[in-house]
């Protein structure tokens, strides 16, 4: 399957990554952030000050015990930071020695319960996201398709061929492991170039290319399988795929991720390897100056979606660096030169126009969709076809928009009342 | 509502929009002031003083701030008028057109009609004596070009133009062949097209809509110019009676969308 998009906006700022070995970086700390999983509520299962060894679960999902969120490196608890309602927000851990936890595979090869059981105490379940949602998938969830994401269409991402590379084997042990948590197809989304893996009964691969967001899951699972609130599927990111082929491998958790650090104002992009959650800070190395990377803005994500933070978001493969705010390095045309000194106007109301529809390669209609989530029109959303999306696919139209609103959250908002609706 | 920070700035805003508008208007608005020369002067001062005015009250009655897009409005209401009318009927119809067609429904984007094509409409039911509009192949050619930056800035769009001008074409080339159009389309015409009609807050806000709201805006110029109307007015009155059931259309739009989406995922 061959998908070419012309809808859509690349966004340039400047050269990504180059081709080359990813450097190896230490994070001196990690953080577990709660905010990386909308709907989740944690429970702690460590104490400050305590040792944890890589793998060891810190947390669990309130709601489903099952699911474990476990320190990415082997350290101390040093701090819990709560926030309002005395809910965990983020469990910070420091590094300190290297013990790890080896799980017991055997079973997980051929039982199906025990790969499931592996995935939720190793913590790779909390790398599925549902659609419609966006959330951790029930333990016991059988979904109707899976998506394995291995294309990257925003600004400055890593490119998933060039990192699964030396993964290849790891990625393809994961692949197949997902055909065993569902009945329905696994779809494996990647870039033009050479197969990933060989397609089989249920396992189809698909290429997209075009400018972004040809490369977000939520295209894909519009143009392949589109949900609703009868049916849900399962996404996930290739680098996760890889690491859950290494854990069946080896019994190892994998928890290090190639990452890519680059931004406008920095000199050299690179990629890194470096455990999730890491200290943002700790990603850049050594070599630059200390009062760029002070006052520089370290952005946990892609520039459209991502947000400014300390530690690395649970599914961000990007750390975008900002020493000002971003400019587009497109060259200004006359007539942008001239509105650039415009003051910027106060966030009012929706303006349709044509270049919506040009950003965005979905049927789904955006000027009537925006201006339902601007209202908060719950059930015109819905009809619209909300339930198909989640924050980052309206990143673009929310950059264009005159108005000034965040359509994403506004979505999140529409989406968590859909949620609680279909729970009652 | 806004997110908590914004790390990289939108490309456009309600200002950017107003200026790239207000030069648009501003070739054909040139030509005419070249044209007719201090004559255009005063109702120029007068409206746009007007439609500052009128923005500021609503903007203190609603306690927010006011956009431009009333001077906007302004210069495509004086580009348009008929050269004869006294500046009295002109304040009155302006305003009329401000006020009903836009700041009641909380300003630029909320309403549904083009302010202009309301004040205007305004004027010619109430003082029908006052027709010839902006004429003349300069005035038609700037008018052109103002379009043209239109569709380059994405506010006009291309559908509904080329909707118009089949539903023009289709309509009246068969009828009469004889009495014809000549080569170039009046002045007024375009006008009304890019300005009026192609409002991207009065027209239709989806791709299939935006054909047939053209369509509907083509074939109506037609029909009334053929009942007898002068050009300005067919124009006005068709761009009206277009963006009064541009929701409507819309809304046929978005149950076919929504229908059709339904069934993808029964057959998907």
């Amino acid at each position: 399957m061959e998908f070419r998009f012309r809808k859509g906006r690349d966004i340039d700022l400047g050269p990504g990554p180059s081709s080359g070995p990813a450097a190896s970086r230490v994070a001196r700390a990690v953080g577990l952030t709660a905010r990386d999983f909308p709907g989740v509520t944690f429970d702690l299962r460590v104490a400050e000050g305590e040792k944890v060894r890589r793998g060891q679960p810190v947390c669990v999902s309130r709601h489903h015990p099952e699911i474990a969120f476990v320190a990415s490196i082997s350290g101390r608890v040093s701090q819990i930071q709560h926030g309002a309602r005395r809910r965990i927000e983020t469990v910070e851990v420091v590094a300190e020695g290297d013990n790890e936890t080896t799980y017991a595979v055997d079973a997980a090869q051929s039982d199906d319960g025990a790969l499931r059981r592996l995935l939720l105490e190793s913590g790779d379940w909390a790398a599925f996201r549902t659609r419609p949602f966006g959330r951790i998938p029930d333990p016991s969830g059988r979904p109707s398709a899976i998506f394995v994401t291995a294309t990257a269409s925003t600004p400055l991402a890593p490119d998933p061929a060039q990192v699964l590379g030396p993964q290849l084997d790891s990625f393809r042990r994961g692949v197949l492991a997902m055909l065993r948590l569902t009945d329905g197809p696994v779809f494996v989304c990647q870039a033009p170039g050479p197969l990933l893996i060989e397609p089989g009964e249920r396992l189809r691969v698909a290429r997209f290319s075009g400018p972004h967001p040809s490369g977000l899951s939520g295209t894909h699972i519009h143009h392949l399988w589109p949900v609703s609130s009868a049916r849900s599927v399962w996404q996930i990111g290739y680098q996760d795929v890889a690491a859950i082929g290494e854990l069946l491998a080896s019994g190892k958790i994998a928890t290090h991720r190639t990452i890519s650090v680059a931004g406008p104002d920095l000199g050299s992009p690179t990629l890194v390897r470096a455990p999730l959650g890491a200290d943002i800070a700790d990603l850049l190395g050594t070599g630059h100056p200390d009062d760029d990377i002070a006052t520089a803005r370290l952005i946990s994500g892609p520039i459209l979606t991502g947000r400014e933070c300390r530690f690395l978001g649970r599914h961000d493969l990007e750390v975008t660096v900002l020493v000002a705010n971003a400019q587009t390095r497109h060259a200004p045309s006359a007539l942008g030169r001239l509105l650039g000194w415009l003051p910027r106007a106060t966030p009012g109301a929706t303006l349709p126009s044509e270049a919506f529809e040009r950003l965005f390669p979905f049927d789904i209609l955006p000027v009537p969709l925006m201006r339902a989530l601007a209202v908060g029109d719950v059930e015109t959303a819905e009809r619209l076809g909300s339930l198909e999306l989640v924050e980052e696919d309206m990143a673009l139209l929310s950059w264009r928009c005159p108005s000034g609103s965040d359509y994403g959250t506004l979505l999140r908002r529409v989406l968590d009342t859909l949620d609680e609706k279909q729970v009652q | 509502m806004t997110g908590p920070e914004t790390l990289l700035p939108g490309n456009w805003d309600a200002n950017r929009q107003a200026v790239v508008s207000a030069a648009a208007i501003a070739v054909p608005l040139a030509v005419s002031i070249a044209a007719r020369g201090s004559a255009l002067l005063v109702p120029l001062v007068l409206t746009i003083g007007l439609a500052v005015l009128w923005h500021l009250v609503f903007a203190r009655l609603r306690g927010r701030s006011s956009g431009w897009d009333g001077i906007v409005t302004a210069m495509i209401f004086v580009v348009m008028v008929p050269a004869a009318v006294p500046p009295w009927q002109l304040g009155l119809a302006l305003s009329f057109g401000l006020v009903l067609g836009d700041l009641v429904f909380g300003g630029r984007g909320r309403g549904f009609l083009s302010p202009a094509a309301v004040g205007l409409a305004f004027l010619l039911f109430s003082f029908p004596a006052s027709e010839a509009a902006a004429s003349g192949t300069a005035t038609a050619i700037s008018a052109i070009v103002g379009g043209a930056l239109f569709l380059v800035a994405g506010i006009l769009s291309w559908r509904v133009v080329a909707g118009f001008a089949a539903g023009m074409v289709g309509l009246a080339l068969p009828w009469d062949l004889a009495g014809g159009w000549p080569g170039l389309p009046e002045a007024t015409l375009i006008l009304g097209l890019v300005f009026l009609v192609g409002d991207p807050v009065a027209a239709a806000c989806t791709n299939a809509g935006r054909w047939v709201y053209g369509l509907l805006a083509g074939v109506l110029v037609v029909l009334l110019e053929h009942a007898g109307g002068g050009i300005l007015s067919s124009v006005v009155f068709a761009a009206l009676l277009a963006s009064i059931f541009a929701p409507l259309i819309d809304q046929a739009v978005i149950s076919a969308n929504v229908r059709r989406r339904a069934r993808r995922q029964r057959h998907g």
